[in-house]
């Protein structure tokens, strides 16, 4: 009944050709992202002392949720990581983190404008993120692997493919979303489009592009696993070890530390989201 | 309606013909398990030459002994722990003395360890690509690495194996992180006096370490990789195994546990044996007999492993062309009545 079809050897022929063809011109990109962004910013990150980063939290903490139970908490939490001995690992996969969400952010908003502003381009991208979503991970991570080199690199990109969606999408919708009646009384006064996006459309979306980043970091930090499956050092690389070696106690402790980093990072974020939204609840009543 | 009800009768006869053989054929085996009418479930094993091995001892069980087969597939953890609660029956290539899970198993009683199953043992060590050190002018690579022997040289060509997450350092792509050649390996590199300049680099899977290898040989870069045989990488690739100082039974159990005072040694060969849940070995005499008489030569296994990687072949298939065309070998494993049963099995 079925027509023998199979793409599995041209599949494999063109991974080949690109590895060896391309391999180092990818080495390249490899040593670039590793030199300018990851390398210097893990060192910063363990060379400022601990204390420190935990005023600093405390501080941003407060600063966003203008509370103190949960800035208190959130400090005491980041301790509690220290005292189970993952500071070190921790700020791996932090720094591993940042450097995933800043390139989620530089890729996913801009062209999350551009696809609300086409529908054309949305019926090309939608498509390509739903790939993105459901692909399984090992299926591109292996040649991901095999052109970037073992290690950080890949997993960033990895994470990219697996976190940029939800900022795409939020972004397109919360600007899409900008209501009609605004941009007419905006265009009345002879907004340029640069303007209105400027001006008008990206601070009125600004809750649903914060809720967009909020979710690329979740979906960064899921997937730190993966990540040291392929060699990227962290806290992943401990739930790992768990997993291996039938080690439930160390493989709950680090997973316990990247479940209590998603939430500071997830209640922070979110502060900043929910204050933009009472902000023009406040400019509405006015 | 009659009709129907005919059917319904022929279709009740043949079933119970059906089991009345089957039960016939469970009944004359010589397996006591399997004469009443268990299955014995073995562990899914993800490398080719277990899935291989595997294969071979499915099929003279089903064929031979008349005995029903099932395989469950999992991680290594998942399938030793339930081996040893009693849920999986047999884990056809155990590395001895490899995984704690077993180690702690055997001790309790609770799993037990028979035959033999690889003639010499097994391999492992460092190894490098040969163009490296012999370069390879068909592919115009030259050889950067003339010199390089063994461990003792690699403070030489320290440059050629650069970390670039971490450029004062050179990489020993080294073992998936909790296996036990991970501490061995660092253990090594303080032993051999390296750990100032090399670093091990932990993949975190086999499949990540499988594709970085890969991906060196296809660009004819340097590399230098921790590997173990049989296995179907090193049968594909052209490689060199770096000499390591003679084995020290002192000095390994030093480097294993990665202590600063490590002295040198190199990993003993290790011994492939058949993993039984401890109840279902005692509860059945003749199947364990049959077991521990198992024995592949490498050469066998390496063969065996080439044809599923490469020809694509599936590991039941490879099995099936072993015991066709390797009944020297399998022979001596099984009673005479048993070779019989499987020798006219696959002569049908």
């Amino acid at each position: 009944m079925f027509l023998n079809l199979s793409i599995t050897d041209p599949i494999n022929n063109f991974v080949t050709w690109l590895v060896s063809h391309y391999g180092e011109f990818f080495h390249g990109i490899t040593l670039f992202l590793l030199h300018y962004f990851l390398i210097p910013l893990e060192l910063a990150l363990r060379w400022i002392p601990p204390w420190a980063v935990l005023i600093a939290l405390g501080l941003l903490g407060f600063h966003a949720t203008k509370r103190f139970l949960p800035t208190f908490l959130f400090v005491a939490c980041a301790y509690l990581i220290g005292c189970f001995g993952l500071w070190d690992k921790l700020m791996l996969t932090l720094a591993l983190m940042m450097v995933s969400t800043f390139l989620c952010v530089l890729i996913g908003i801009p062209l999350g404008i551009l696809t609300s502003k086409s529908n054309r381009l949305r019926s090309i991208v939608l498509p390509v993120l739903d790939v993105m979503q459901t692909m399984p991970g090992f299926v591109y991570l292996i040649p991901v692997l095999m052109l970037f080199n073992l290690g950080k690199v890949p997993a960033i990109f990895a994470t990219i493919i697996y976190a940029l969606p939800p900022l795409i999408r939020l972004t397109d919708l919360g600007i899409r979303q900008v209501d009609a009646d605004t941009k007419e009384a905006a265009a009345a006064f002879g907004t340029s489009p640069w303007q209105m996006l400027i001006g008008v459309e990206l601070p009125l979306a600004r809750p649903s592009i914060m809720a967009g980043i909020n979710q690329t970091i979740m979906m960064a930090l899921a997937m730190v696993v993966v990540a040291s499956m392929i060699g990227a050092r962290g806290l992943g690389e401990d739930v790992l070890e768990g997993i291996n070696t039938l080690n439930v106690g160390k493989g709950s402790q680090a997973g316990i530390a990247v479940v209590i980093l998603a939430i500071i990072i997830d209640r922070i974020s979110q502060a900043y989201g929910m204050e933009a939204r009472q902000r023009r609840l406040l400019n509405g009543k006015r | 309606m009659k009709k129907t009800a005919v059917k319904i009768m022929l279709a009740a006869g043949l079933l119970a013909s059906a089991t009345l053989v089957g039960t016939q054929a469970q009944q004359n085996s010589p397996s006591k398990y399997c004469a009443a009418g268990n299955t014995v479930k073995f562990a899914g094993i993800s490398w080719e030459s277990g899935q291989f091995i595997t294969e071979v001892l499915r099929n003279i069980l089903e064929k031979g002994y008349g005995c029903k087969t099932e395989v469950i597939i999992g991680s290594t953890t998942v399938t030793e722990t339930a081996l040893i609660n009693g849920d999986l029956h047999v884990w056809a290539e155990e590395w001895e003395g490899f995984n704690d899970i077993v180690i702690k198993g055997v001790k309790d009683g609770k799993a037990k360890l028979v035959g033999k199953i690889l003639q010499g043992g097994t391999v492992e060590g460092w190894f490098v690509p040969r163009y490296l050190v012999e370069g390879d002018s068909a592919r115009g690579i030259k050889a950067l690495a003339p010199d390089l022997k063994s461990v003792s040289d690699l403070a030489k060509y320290k440059d050629l194996f650069k970390d670039d997450e971490n450029p004062n350092m050179s990489r020993l792509l080294g073992c998936v992180s909790g296996w036990v050649c991970d501490k061995t390996n660092d253990g090594k590199l303080t032993a051999y006096k390296l750990n100032s300049m090399y670093q091990q680099f932990r993949p975190g899977s086999q499949a990540a370490l499988d594709a970085s290898v890969a991906s060196a040989f296809q660009q004819g870069k340097p590399i230098l990789f921790y590997y173990w045989a049989p296995t179907s990488l090193l049968g594909k690739y052209d490689v060199i195994q770096l000499k390591e100082p003679k084995y020290n039974a002192k000095c390994y159990e030093l480097e294993k546990a990665n202590d600063p005072k490590a002295c040198a040694s190199a990993t003993p060969s290790a011994t492939l044996r058949i993993n039984l849940n401890a109840d279902f070995a005692k509860s059945d005499a003749a199947l364990t007999r049959f077991f521990g008489k198992t024995s592949f030569s490498l050469n066998q296994l390496q063969k065996a492993i080439l044809r599923i990687s490469e020809d694509k072949i599936s590991a039941s298939d490879a099995a099936m062309d072993f015991l066709k065309n390797q009944k020297a070998t399998w022979s001596k494993w099984v009673p005479a009545g048993v070779a019989q049963k499987l020798e006219a099995s696959m002569m049908k």
